[in-house]
């Protein structure tokens, strides 16, 4: 009975997570594009979590739908109707390479699937409860991982005043 | 004691040259010349120092090799640093370094006032230390090494005033023509390692024997070669006259004294060799009595006054080689030496009255210089009765001893050297004399008369110029005095403890030949008084002038031989081959490399999405790669 | 495990990442690209969790949440990059940006 469940869950979180990301790509405004991203991003939360990885799901909402999403969305309010993104082409050849290159790409990989799936996809581990708790991230980061830890931050450091950087520098030209 | 003196000797004029170097104009002019001139005395000194310690030595013991390093080493071949201290060497050092310091020190005097003044000097001092590396070698390899390196400095000397295109084509011509020698000496001495193994003159010499004789002839013939181009014999004789666009200090060191007698030594140092090849030992002596008798002809008609000289060089040289060839070395050392001595007086005081004239070298416009420059007359006096061989000056023991030596053969090959050497003495009273004559007696000419009025206050030179000119005047006299036949010839000896004659004349014999030459000697003088006299030339026949005058043609058929048939052929390789091959191919390159460029560089389209688009190709590319490498 | 194997997690997320690469390649407004990239960065997110739970081994996830840090630090530079375009006034197209052009 749960199995069910979750595989209905599953399907929809799944058909959910490959329709807002068509939607993405494809709209021609880019305020329905963002929507669209933070409903792949809730759609990839609830797939976090059926593969037991609680607190990743948590920061995704939070920090990507939350925070990083809104931030687009100023960016996107600001810009108003310059913003605006029609399919308009390109060459022909290039637009016709993207796709052969991107379904070679898929291909390869279903191709992969297909080969290793007998072998190594079978049995996923059995993990205990706390796999995936904020207490078990905090002990491996804290621990195994303080290393890419400390550096994570420090690259959030430079992107803040890189941000800032690109944000006021023009402010004197302007002013002149 | 006196191997490090003999090492002194070698090393002391190479450190004058790089001091010189190194300090270009830091150092005044004098200041070079003074650092030449006493490097080279240093290095006589040194060479006494080592003769003087051979001579106390029980005769037993007067040969000594001191090596400094190895040089080269090729599995069981090895070459050494090495000097080599014996008979034969040490007279050669103290020859090379006297005469050399001698007339490193007039060449102060000749040279003041010129603007490379430093440059010479640094390369009289490079010529000594070469001469001496060759006269010291204890090895082939480094005697080839001081070969090269005394052509060398030959070639920078000649063309010191290198603003003058004839000294520039007489340094080329020279440099040519060594070069020639050289690669024949160098193939000899290739055969030498690949039959012996070695080039230390003890180690070939021992084995000598032992190898076939086609094998020993073509290496004397090898040696042989390089001996008749640096000593200016036919047929490699054409620079010699030509060289004498140098400085006379240079034609007095290096075209008299010094190299070209270096073959002279080779042919002495290498005796054993020459021996087991007599066919070539005689070819050098008839060589030497051709090239005698050559430029004894020529010399009778030429009017520049070092030309003279320089033909009368070739023509003595041609005697030491005769006396090599038969195995007389004693007599072609002590010849050596004398004519150091007689010739290097002959151009240095040739170099003073050119200096006099103001460049002026052309005998027919000179006459009378006796009344104005009376010390310079006596001096050139002295180095023409040598030279004629008339007793008692230096010219007449050698000369004669050889003639001797050649009568005592008693082998049609020593009757014609005889012959030839006694028409050589006649010759050589003739165009010495009449060089004498020309330059000194009668009436002063109008360009002397010039000179002498301008010219009054400083008498006949420098003291620098003055000083070497009377050592050697006094050498050219006395220096002699060191074989007299029958009553004691410790020269001989000396020499013989190194290579032992072949041949030996009698005392009667000696003086007999002795004789004869001298006769003939004054009879040259009287006939060339007589034609002075009666202001006549030596060579009246027309026809017989123009060859003399000519060289015997020798320049015209090596032109058409040589240089010729080269010139074109360099010019039509250059005509279809360099040009359109490989200039034309290295543009080819350049273009076409921009052509490609350019085609490469449209890739380049600037759209980011095309980047993103090959990047994606390329992870699938890539992807299939490791799949398929797994 | 309950539901479906962990292979179809990946599958999805294969595709993601294909959706994700066709949006970069062929959308002109840098916008939606970067909305683009956004999702194929998800994609390789999805993937890492997954394995993460397949194997049993936390640093999946570790991994996954510095990839969300590295995103987020991007997506504000990448803003940043926009806004200053758009204050210079030029048109919002990936394609005029051709300065790398020859």
């Amino acid at each position: 009975m749960g199995n069910v469940i979750v595989w209905i869950i599953w399907f929809l979180a799944a058909a959910a997570c490959l329709g807002t990301g068509i939607a993405v790509v494809s709209m021609t405004n880019p305020f329905y594009s963002a929507l669209a991203l933070i409903g792949n991003l809730a759609s990839l939360a609830v797939l976090f979590l059926l593969l037991s990885a609680e607190f990743v799901a948590a920061a995704q909402m939070l920090v990507y739908a939350g925070a990083v999403m809104v931030m687009f969305l100023f960016v996107v309010a600001y810009l108003g109707g310059r913003a605006d993104a029609p399919w308009a082409g390109g060459p022909p050849l290039l637009r016709g390479a993207a796709v052969v290159a991107a379904v070679a790409l898929l291909t390869e990989i279903v191709v992969v699937l297909g080969l290793a799936w007998g072998d190594n996809l079978q049995d996923p581990a059995a993990v205990p409860g706390s796999f995936g708790s904020p207490a078990a991230i905090g002990e491996a980061f804290l621990t195994d991982h303080l290393l890419a830890f400390e550096i994570t931050s420090i690259v959030l450091l430079v992107a803040a005043i890189g941000g800032v950087v690109l944000g006021t520098t023009r402010e004197k030209e302007e002013a002149a | 004691m006196m191997i490090a003196a003999a090492w002194a000797c070698l090393l002391s004029p190479l450190v004058g040259a790089l001091t010189i170097t190194i300090a270009g104009g830091r150092i005044s002019r004098r200041a070079a010349g003074w650092i030449a001139t006493l490097s080279t005395f240093i290095a006589f000194g040194g060479a006494l120092v080592a003769f003087v310690g051979l001579w106390a030595a029980d005769p037993s013991d007067r040969e000594h090799v001191s090596t400094a390093y190895t040089w080269l080493a090729a599995g069981d071949f090895e070459v050494q640093v090495q000097i080599l201290l014996d008979t034969l060497s040490s007279t050669m050092m103290l020859i090379v370094s006297g005469v050399g310091g001698l007339i490193v020190w007039y060449s102060m005097g000749y040279l003041a006032g010129d603007d490379e003044e430093r440059r010479y000097f640094a390369y009289i001092s490079l010529f000594v230390f070469s001469m001496l590396l060759l006269v010291q070698a204890g090895n082939f390899l480094l005697l080839l090494v001081g070969w090269g390196l005394v052509g060398l400095a030959s070639y920078l000397l000649i063309g010191f005033w290198h603003y003058r295109p004839e000294a520039v084509a007489a340094a080329k011509k020279a440099f040519v023509m060594n070069a020639i020698g050289d690669a024949t000496l160098a193939l000899g001495l290739v055969l030498l390692i690949w039959e012996t193994g070695t080039l230390e003159y003890s180690g070939v010499f021992e084995q000598v024997d032992g190898l076939s004789s086609t094998i020993v002839t073509l290496v004397a013939l090898g040696l042989l070669g390089g001996a008749v181009a640096k000593s200016a014999q036919i047929p490699l004789h054409t620079w010699l006259p030509d060289a004498m666009e140098g400085p006379t200090p240079v034609s007095a060191l290096i075209h008299a004294a010094t190299m070209v007698t270096a073959g002279v030594y080779l042919l002495v140092r290498a005796s054993p060799i020459f021996e087991a090849a007599p066919d070539v030992q005689h070819l050098a002596a008839i060589l030497g009595a051709i090239t005698l008798l050559v430029a004894g002809f020529i010399a009778l008609v030429q009017w520049d006054i070092k030309r003279v000289i320089a033909y009368s060089t070739m023509s003595q040289i041609g005697y030491m080689f005769m006396a090599a060839g038969i195995g007389a070395y004693g007599y072609a050392i002590f010849h050596l030496m004398t004519h150091a001595f007689f010739k290097a007086l002959l151009f240095m005081s040739a170099g003073l009255v050119i200096h006099h004239l103001d460049g002026e070298q052309d005998i027919r416009k000179m006459g009378g210089l006796k009344a104005v420059m009376p010390r310079t007359h006596i001096a050139f006096l002295a180095g023409a009765l040598s030279l004629a061989g008339i007793p008692i000056f230096a010219g007449f023991w050698s000369k004669d001893g050889i003639v001797a030596a050649a009568f005592a053969t008693n082998d049609a090959l020593g009757a014609f050297l005889y012959a030839a050497g006694l028409v050589g003495a006649l010759l050589t009273g003739l165009y010495t004399f009449r060089l004498y004559f020309a330059v000194f007696r009668g009436e002063p000419s109008e360009l002397v008369k010039e000179h002498t009025h301008g010219h009054e206050a400083h008498g006949e030179g420098p003291l620098t110029m003055l000083i070497p000119v009377g050592v050697l005047a006094v050498l050219a006299t006395v220096g002699g005095l060191v074989v007299i036949p029958g009553v004691w010839e410790p020269f001989l000896h000396w020499i013989d403890e190194t290579a032992e004659p072949l041949v030996q004349a009698t005392v009667t014999e000696d003086y007999g030949t002795s004789a004869i030459a001298v006769s003939l000697g004054l009879i040259g003088f009287v006939v060339a008084r007589r034609a002075f006299h009666a202001g006549r030339q030596l060579v009246t026949n027309p026809g017989i002038w123009r060859v003399l005058e000519h060289k015997f043609y020798f320049d015209e058929l090596y032109d058409a031989l040589f240089y010729r048939p080269a010139a074109a052929l360099s010019v039509a390789l250059r005509r279809n081959v360099e040009e359109p091959v490989v200039e034309r191919s290295l543009d080819e390159i350049g273009s076409g490399t921009i052509q490609v460029g350019g085609e490469v560089a449209r890739v380049q389209s600037g759209l980011l999405r095309t980047y993103a688009v090959t990047i994606a190709f390329a992870v699938a590319v890539l992807v299939v790669v490791f799949v398929a490498v797994r | 495990m309950d539901g479906p194997d962990v292979g179809w997690y990946l599958i999805v997320a294969a595709m993601l990442f294909g959706i994700g690469a066709l949006g970069v390649m062929l959308r002109r407004s840098p916008l939606i690209v970067l909305l683009s990239l956004e999702i194929m960065l998800n994609a390789a997110n999805l993937t890492l969790i997954a394995f993460a739970r397949q194997q049993g081994d936390l640093d999946g996830q570790i991994f996954a949440l510095a990839v969300m840090a590295v995103a987020a630090a991007e997506v504000a530079i990448g803003l940043g990059l926009i806004v200053a375009m758009a204050r210079r006034r030029m048109l919002l197209d990936v394609d005029q940006a051709s300065a790398l052009r020859g």
